[in-house]
């Protein structure tokens, strides 16, 4: 029982990042109906940012965590204006938003490959002793705090699609981004705010991550996984992109431990793919276009 | 302009085969050692120190009054880490320079090519650092007869940390955390395996992971289960920091073992507390009292800041394998040479030398194992030598 209990804290624990991270994706494809792949960089970024705010300037772990949410939500509107908005403009077919979006990603990777180099960085110590006990449980603090910057950031993102004029907009946008503009919602904010509330999201998720487990230039192949669990749970949804990286997450757990390691992803992608099949707009979108 | 050419050309044919004729005279007097290896390109650390050394003992050991009673001479090429350079420069080590033996390369994949050119002319080479099995045994599993080497093979590190578990930490149980797509951790965990079931212990969790994950935490909570005494991590340092800290996260206090793939700075760094008290076999320490008389020879010989690389030691012990070999045949004849080298036995820098003749790799031969400190102030682990050691059965 025990080993089932702790089994499933680590599945909670690897979904949780895992949604942190694909919300980002769900988000930008909810409005321009694209794969940003460049969040995975992003996300990279942050680990970094938060990295050198930390050992550099040095600030607390909060200061640093506003430092690399601020930061990559500044990238991510960068990384929109010189990549994505010339093509928007210009209408361009979905096809040539996703080799932008790897361009920049690729570009990114690299950026940091040369100037900081590929060595892996590790944050300094945040708590003396990182995990705690109850009964044969062991817990990390960094996972609950992780889980909790998950669901705040994830309930006031709610809050300001549901409640606010912007979040209305959003989701207009979302339904039909013509339409909208007829409405005389101004879709290019809505785009950037979009990209803002990404790049926030992706720093958090970056500086968790770097601080869970290590930054190098090469995390965003992690987030790879966090895009198909966005895909999993219906692109476009974020309930669907959280929902689908908590299974993701014990799925990947439960098969490691109890069928054996080298069949995890094997179980975790044959999931995937008997969902799509069964149902191909994942487990709660809405959109049945192509998803790619 | 062609005839211009054409006459230089023959004299460049005249003057090298007058070159080839004096140089056959002059194998009378001096034995001519033979060194391939990199001063250029990606190794020329390592390749740089290894010549030096190699260039220094001879040295000294003319200076002793040679061999055999004759002099010894170095003849070295710089293949630059290529495949041809290294099999032209082994054709002219053997058919020009008359060498009574090669030493080098320090990379496998060159000691590879070598192997052939080795053959065909029955001369013996002795690789360094060439740790891949393909060196001396080839794809067909046949010996690479002319093909020696004074380091272990990858997976011996796998018997050396089982015998250093099960007959000198007295360990009964273990675990083994492997990545499942790569060769070094497949033959470290095959290795260990066999010893340390032959020996009484018993494996009780045996799980993988896939190239490039971070979270272990699946894996380790069976292993946390199995309860075992030991934790074999056959790995490299990222992994082996991320999978050390997620063990002491869970509450698993079983020793870690790894091998020659932890060392690096990062590994301190990131492992930090949770590596403290885990051992890793490798190939030698710095700090083996015995490997300082030579250290301080080279710094002595090149200077304070040249620096001393594993290929000093490899190179120091092929070198006198190379000479007792020589000494045996009583003849720098490379064949009688190459005959003679499974037949002595060498008290290298690096452990005791002794040719097998099934393989061609030194036979139960000493590593080096060392344990992990941990220093409190700085927040870095380092690896201490413990002592060198061979698997005792």
């Amino acid at each position: 029982m025990s080993v089932f209990l702790q089994q499933l804290i680590n599945g909670l624990s690897l979904g949780s990042i895992y949604a942190l991270m694909a919300v980002g994706y769900s988000l930008v494809y909810s409005i321009l109906n694209f794969s940003n792949f460049a969040h995975g960089s992003v996300i990279m970024l942050g680990a970094y940012f938060g990295f050198f705010a930390m050992t550099l300037l040095p600030l607390p772990f909060v200061g640093a965590l506003v430092i690399a949410a601020l930061g990559c939500g500044i990238v991510a509107i960068i990384v929109e204006r010189v990549a994505y908005k010339p093509l928007r403009k210009r209408n361009a077919p979905g096809l040539y938003f996703i080799i932008a979006a790897m361009g920049g990603s690729i570009f990114l990777e690299n950026l940091v490959i040369a100037t900081i180099g590929p060595t892996f960085k590790t944050y300094p110590e945040i708590f003396k002793s990182t995990a705690f006990t109850i009964g044969s449980v062991s817990i990390n603090k960094l996972d609950l705090i992780m889980f909790l910057i998950a669901s705040v950031s994830l309930l006031i993102l709610v809050f300001i699609l549901e409640k606010t004029k912007i979040g209305l907009a959003i989701r207009a946008s979302s339904y039909s981004s013509r339409g909208a503009t007829l409405m005389g919602v101004n879709v290019d904010r809505v785009v950037l705010v979009i990209f803002l509330i990404g790049g926030v999201l992706a720093g958090l998720a970056g500086m968790m991550f770097g601080i869970r487990f290590t930054v190098y230039p090469t995390i965003g192949v992690i987030t790879n996984k966090s895009f198909i669990a966005a895909v999993f749970g219906g692109l476009g949804s974020l309930p669907g992109a959280v929902i689908g990286s908590v299974i993701l997450g014990l799925v990947e757990t439960f098969a490691a431990g109890y069928v054996a390691s080298n069949w995890r992803d094997f179980i975790a992608f044959a999931l995937l793919i008997f969902v799509l099949v069964i149902k191909p707009s994942g487990l709660m979108g809405k959109i049945t276009e192509d998803k790619a | 302009m062609k005839k211009i050419l054409a006459v230089l050309l023959v004299f460049v044919m005249v003057f090298s085969m007058a070159a080839c004729g004096g140089g056959g005279e002059e194998g009378e007097g001096t034995i001519k050692i033979g060194w391939v290896g990199s001063i250029t390109g990606d190794q020329a650390v390592f390749g740089t120190c290894e010549s030096n050394t190699i260039k220094m003992l001879i040295d000294q050991k003319n200076a002793e009054g040679g061999l055999l009673g004759r002099q010894l001479e170095f003849v070295g090429y710089d293949v630059k880490g290529d495949v041809n350079e290294t099999i032209n420069a082994t054709k002219r080590l053997v058919s020009q320079d008359k060498v009574a033996g090669i030493i080098g390369p320090n990379a496998s994949n060159l000691a590879i090519a070598m192997a052939g050119v080795l053959t065909e002319t029955k001369t013996a080479g002795i690789a360094t650092v060439a740790t891949n099995t393909k060196v001396t045994i080839n794809d067909n599993g046949e010996l690479n007869p002319y093909s020696y080497r004074v380091c272990f093979i990858d997976p011996y590190q796998g018997s050396v940390a089982a015998s250093w578990a099960v007959d000198e930490l007295g360990y009964d149980t273990a675990a083994i955390l492997y990545d499942i797509s790569s060769d070094y951790a497949q033959g470290f965990r095959q290795y260990f395996v066999e010893y340390f079931e032959a020996n009484g212990g018993k494996i009780v969790a045996d799980e993988s992971h896939n190239s490039g994950d971070t979270d272990f935490r699946a894996q380790l909570t069976n292993i946390k289960e199995a309860n075992p005494d030991c934790i074999l991590i056959p790995g490299f340092y990222k992994e082996v920091a991320l999978m050390a800290k997620q063990a002491r996260d869970l509450g698993i206090n079983a020793t870690l073992i790894g091998g020659d793939g932890w060392q690096s700075e990062t590994l301190n760094e990131m492992g930090g507390k949770a590596i403290e008290g885990s051992y890793v076999v490798n190939h030698l320490d710095d700090n083996d009292p015995a490997v300082q008389p030579l250290k301080e020879l080279y710094k002595a010989t090149y200077g304070e800041d040249a620096t001393v690389e594993l290929n000093a030691y490899m190179g120091h012990d092929a070198f006198e394998l190379l000479c007792a070999a020589i000494e045996k045949a009583g003849t720098d004849d490379p064949e009688a040479v190459a005959a003679a080298m499974t037949e002595v036995t060498v008290e290298g820098l690096t452990g005791t030398i002794k040719m097998s003749p099934e393989d061609h790799n030194p036979d139960g031969k000493e590593a080096a194992i060392q344990m992990y400190e941990y220093d409190e102030a700085t927040g870095l682990a380092a690896p201490v030598f413990v002592k060198k050691y061979s698997p005792a059965n």
